[in-house]
């Protein structure tokens, strides 16, 4: 327990909290300018609106992004604020750019090429920052104690709350940051929610704010000249070792993976050939690159010798290593990992449409009943895929991809050979609202040489036979 | 006698092959009882190569497998079903001119037969010629059997070499799949390294299946409906 009363010499006792006299904590205008000097932080905020002209545009990200990497000059403390605001700590900037009027000048002459309207503002927190920014003045506020002042005649909707919070604030006669603050806390809260309180308090700095800071988005990108000329991919695979190994240094500092690397071997005269690895899952790990690459490089031709070579990489992306399994392929699931290796392995040599998976569409016609897809990585369960409406009827294993025309002899098919058909038809009519209508009797045949094939007769006028499938 | 039980335990050892009597393997039943009777171990491997000579493609070798396809890909932790380029059968149907008509796996047949999608990859060979045809599907087909990642793997090749089947075995047995090589059926008399041969003829019903090679089976054909029992 600490003792409430603190006895003195002079046998006075007096009250501990007594101590802090209010004229302690008050500041005479002196101190209040050097607090002002002082305060820790110092932002910038920046609105960009679209031109009349193409308004929309500037509201997609990356534009946005752009702008922010570009910011990048002034502080490397960057945030992004959605749709269209920009945050700056310059605090630290201050000084190379001869003060804050220096530092906006600066900021104008920065992006005044962007087409786009844009307006600044600097204030001790960064939501006034951004909230003076929309309002389009050019304000400098510096000084903590004036900020309330200046943020007072500030419209409400400014702040972007929920529609009808402003709404309900302006029939209680409330249409300014100032007369907002006036409301009593504990009533304004229960009214409105906690959220547009915790941002009034942000904005005023009684309650803290960390913007989230903005990382420009790295990317990879080494090149090396060749003192000789270069025709053997596996020379040149020898030769990309350096930079690739580069490459996964580069990658594990980060902590990241990439799915798209490209390399670009430079000629004397013809264009520089590329070759491109699009990977299934992020990959980080230099020695499958290199024999992801080795094969693409494989299946390049090369019109000239190579002179230089140069690595590109996509964008990073978060990767975590995987574990290894506990089992061998093949044994409970063991694999899985196998699984997209096998996949990128392929398509790196054959390329990215070689490998797919199947799906089956509803639809009878026999062209619209099937297509490719992106085959599913891991081991998804596997469902019991629905049953196929016609199981009635036989369907080929084998499909042709169009419909191949048959010879015929007095009305009966023939391919090497007359075509001995099976006594069942099946007739399929399907496909009117599209205008790739079909009507067809499809009939099972088997040729001279015991293949079962899927054919078929229009029923239209010329009464073509066609072959469809094979039974296999 | 404990000399005896000791000896056949011995014998039973995966490793050790016996003539006649089979010696334990993992098989995967056909789905054909009279197949299987002649099969040894009562089943299609379930880890190496075996190979199907066919007197024509498309004659009935994708039915007789696709009983034991259903069963594979439809396991809880199932593999890949890899299919490498099976567009080749169309060469088997050249008839007219010299443009060979590609052929599709056809997913609502499959699906009717039990294969679950989910676990089929189709891998197509793009090619300029039938020789680079033939060696990227081979390369294909033996990056898919030594991946590890895949269950069976089934190719439609003209003609390996001897060499390189060897090297397809070696593939299947360290990915632990079956592999499956369909040929036609000229290349009976040609050694081959796969642990089992079939031969496939059209048959009145269904097809005449000979095997020319297995590892402790019997020889001989037996005559399969194959659509009655795939229905």
């Amino acid at each position: 327990m600490r003792p409430r009363v603190i006895r003195t010499d002079d046998g006075r006792g007096t009250s501990a909290p007594a101590l802090r006299s209010p004229r302690l904590t008050a500041l005479s205008p002196e101190d209040s300018r050097n607090t002002s000097q002082d305060c820790a932080e110092l932002w910038a905020g920046m609105c960009v609106t679209s031109s009349p002209s193409n308004p929309g545009e500037s509201t997609s990200s990356p534009p946005l992004e752009q702008l922010a990497t570009r910011a990048q000059r002034f502080t490397p403390r960057v945030s992004l604020e959605p749709p269209d605001g920009l945050l700056l700590e310059v605090k630290g900037s201050l000084h190379l750019f001869k003060g804050a009027a220096g530092l906006m000048q600066a900021l104008g002459e920065e992006y005044g090429d962007i087409g786009k309207v844009s307006s600044f503002a600097l204030a001790p927190t960064p939501l006034a920052a951004l909230l003076m920014a929309r309002w389009g003045k050019p304000l400098i506020i510096t000084d903590k104690a004036q900020l309330i002042g200046h943020l007072a005649p500030l419209p409400l909707k400014l702040m972007r709350w929920r529609a009808d919070v402003p709404e309900r604030l302006a029939r209680m006669g409330v249409r300014t940051v100032g007369e907002a603050l006036r409301l009593p806390r504990a009533g304004f809260a229960r009214r409105f929610g906690i959220a547009p309180l915790a941002d009034l308090d942000r904005l005023t700095g009684r309650a803290a704010d960390l913007p989230r800071p903005f990382f420009a988005r790295e990317r990879f990108r080494r090149r090396r000249e060749l003192t000789y000329e270069l025709e053997n991919t596996e020379r040149i695979l020898i030769v990309l070792a350096p930079l690739l190994t580069a490459l996964g240094d580069f990658l594990r500092l980060r902590q990241c993976g990439i799915l798209k690397l490209e390399c670009l071997l430079r000629h004397r005269h013809a264009p520089a050939s590329s070759c491109v690895l699009r990977l299934a899952a992020p990959l980080a790990d230099v020695s499958r690159l290199t024999e992801l690459l080795g094969e693409r490089l494989s299946a390049l031709e090369l019109p000239e010798p190579v002179r230089a070579c140069e690595l590109r990489s996509g964008t990073l992306v978060p990767y975590l290593p995987a574990s290894r399994s506990l089992w061998q392929p093949g044994e409970q699931g063991g694999g899985e990992t196998q699984s997209n290796e096998l996949i990128e392995h392929l398509r790196a040599r054959l390329g990215a449409t070689a490998v797919c998976g199947l799906q089956v569409l509803a639809g009878h016609r026999p062209e619209t009943a099937s297509s490719v897809r992106e085959p599913n990585a891991g081991f998804a369960a596997v469902d019991g895929s629905p049953p196929p409406p016609w199981s009635a009827f036989r369907r080929p294993l084998w499909l042709l991809p169009a419909p191949q025309l048959l010879q015929q002899k007095e009305g009966r098919p023939r391919r090497r050979g007359p075509l001995r058909l099976a006594a069942e038809m099946e007739r399929i009519e399907s496909g009117w609202w599209d205008g790739t209508d079909i009507e067809r009797d499809y009939y099972i045949a088997r040729d001279s040489y015991g293949v079962e094939l899927w054919v078929f007769r229009e029923r239209t006028a010329p009464h073509r036979w066609f072959l469809h499938g094979v039974f296999g | 006698m404990p000399a005896a039980d000791e000896l056949s335990r011995l014998l039973e050892h995966p490793a050790i092959w016996r003539g006649v009597s089979a010696a334990r393997m993992e098989v995967l039943p056909t789905g054909f009882s009279a197949l299987d009777e002649r099969l040894p171990g009562g089943g299609w491997p379930a880890r190496g190569l075996i190979e199907i000579l066919v007197s024509r493609f498309g004659i009935g070798e994708l039915s007789l497998l696709l009983p034991v396809l259903a069963t594979l890909t439809r396991r809880p932790m199932a593999r890949w079903c890899v299919w490498t380029a099976p567009a080749f059968p169309g060469s088997a149907l050249p008839s007219d001119g010299n443009e060979s008509c590609l052929l599709e796996p056809f997913a609502p047949a499959l699906v009717a037969h039990g294969i679950a999608l989910e676990r089929v990859l189709v891998v197509r060979v793009p090619a300029s010629s039938p020789r680079a045809l033939s060696s990227q599907t081979l390369w294909a087909f033996e990056q898919s059997l030594g991946s590890g990642a895949c269950d069976v793997v089934m190719a439609w090749a003209r003609r390996p070499r001897a060499r390189e089947i060897r090297r397809l075995q070696l593939a299947a047995e360290r990915g632990r799949a079956l592999g499956v090589l369909v040929r036609p059926q000229r290349a009976a008399s040609e050694a081959s390294y796969a642990i089992l041969r079939l031969k496939l003829e059209p048959a009145t019903q269904g097809v005449r299946v000979t095997i020319l090679k297995s590892r402790g089976g019997k020889r001989g054909s037996v005559e399969l409906a194959l659509h009655a029992s795939g229905n």
